[in-house]
């Protein structure tokens, strides 16, 4: 045994923790067989780890109560979520019948709908009619993309950058100042993008909702795909008719670059 | 949707015996197992990270953890009678070795970011490199965090403290 190498007390952990390679583990074992002092800290561990298993293993064998199914679940989150559509697609109508026709029927609605589907169905609707605009469809167009953002960062009170979507071949065509939801500040801005086929991207943005959870949310809604998402900052909405993969594609580079995030892991750690 | 679905229940019982580790309470873990799938499954498609879900999920229920520990200090704990430990009634019969209930009193008292790697690594048995990943810190964190962790623990067992390794490099 004598030929075994003096070996770190990171090595001696990572051996007792099961985390060496076998030929690496073998080695430390030998050494161990000719150090009894360190085979001694070795055990102890080995001994912490028994207890620590002891007290806390079996509450994993335990039968897992129906609450903590996925599938019911997500089945629940479902039916939730079909609920609250049934409002947006009313807020969508609504804002389709214009504001006096809304305040006619307005007491037919028991309640508010979540701040977030009036922005979504606003989202979605200012989308449907500014797409189809051929001549006005922005109204500062994207040449003019410095007094753009500028613009409507002064008016959002909130930065409003305008995200690169070159990688999912869309240009920026320009955007334009709307109306919105008085609990998002009253305004929005409203970003378009354009691929080479001609079909359209918008991105709707407002200022952070005065309780800046952070939130999550995507829809289908009358043939168009709603991403929504809010943090401390803003309030966004990516909209669109492409297939929903490519929509989710899409969406994911706006969140981003909109959250300054970088990419993998860190991404989400700051949304929890 | 449903292979998704799938994956995750697969990692429910992992979930379940850790959140019980980390908050010593079988409602509160499984409120937090809750919040934790519900997140996950909302997110699912344009938040979900490329990777294994496990480490994903076992991210957002150490988030939803910490946020929660955040919020309570605000609010202040309720500890049922029954929780509040009591002195141990008789002394660890010899050195090293660990009454459950105190090593269970040794682990509440580790730091938090002691106690998250300790049980990931023994407990749920991850590896090195996925309970970095899982915590946001680099390899070589995760394993001093142990180190002082398994120190602490055998202090509380009244080992005396110097480990052996100190001359051998």
């Amino acid at each position: 045994m004598s030929a075994v190498g003096p070996i770190s007390r990171e090595t001696l952990l990572a051996y007792a923790d099961g985390q060496l390679p076998q030929a690496e583990a073998e080695t430390v074992a030998a050494y161990l067989a000719a150090n009894p002092e360190a085979a001694a800290e070795v055990a102890l561990w080995a001994r912490q780890d028994d207890s620590i298993r002891t007290l806390f293993g079996p509450a994993g064998a335990e039968p897992v109560p129906p609450r903590l199914k996925p599938r019911r679940l997500a089945a629940e989150m479902e039916s939730r979520n079909r609920g609250r559509w049934r409002w947006a697609a009313a807020a969508v109508v609504l804002l389709g019948i214009g504001l006096g026709a809304g305040w006619l029927t307005r007491p037919l609605l028991e309640s508010r709908p979540a701040t977030y589907d009036i922005l979504i169905a606003s989202a979605v609707n200012a989308h449907r009619v500014f797409a189809a605009e051929n001549r006005h469809a922005v109204e500062v167009a994207s040449n003019d993309r410095d007094h753009l953002v500028t613009w409507l960062s002064n008016r959002l009170e909130t930065e409003v950058g305008t995200p690169d979507l070159s990688v999912e071949g869309f240009t920026l065509k320009g955007g334009r100042l709307l109306p919105a939801d008085p609990q998002a500040g009253g305004r929005a801005a409203q970003l378009m993008y354009e691929n080479a086929a001609g079909e359209r991207v918008t991105v709707y943005i407002t200022a952070a909702l005065p309780d800046p959870e952070p939130a999550y949310e995507f829809a289908s809604l009358d043939g168009a795909e709603a991403f929504y998402w809010a943090n401390a900052r803003i309030t966004c909405t990516v909209v669109g008719t492409l297939p929903q993969e490519r929509m989710q594609t899409v969406s994911r580079t706006v969140y981003r670059q909109l959250t300054g995030g970088s990419t993998g892991m860190e991404e989400y750690r700051g949304m929890s | 949707m449903s292979e998704f679905l799938s994956e995750i229940e697969a990692c429910v019982p992992a979930l379940r015996r850790y959140a019980r580790a980390l908050t010593r309470n079988a409602d509160t873990a499984d409120d937090l197992v809750q919040d934790c799938l519900e997140r996950a499954i909302a997110r699912r498609g344009l938040f979900r990270p490329q990777g294994p879900v496990r480490a994903w999920l076992f991210t957002i229920l150490l988030n939803l953890y910490r946020n929660g520990l955040r919020a309570g200090r605000r609010r202040g704990q309720v500890v049922a009678l029954d929780d509040v430990p009591s002195e141990p009634v008789t002394p660890a019969p010899q050195p090293g070795h660990m009454a459950l209930a105190e090593t269970a009193r040794a682990i509440d008292a580790l730091p938090l970011d002691q106690k998250e790697a300790l049980l990931l690594i023994v407990l749920e048995g991850v590896s090195y490199a996925e309970a970095a990943g899982i915590l946001g810190v680099p390899q070589g964190t995760l394993m001093s965090r142990l180190s002082r962790a398994r120190a602490a623990l055998r202090s509380a067992a009244g080992v005396p403290g110097e480990p052996y390794l100190r001359t051998v490099k």
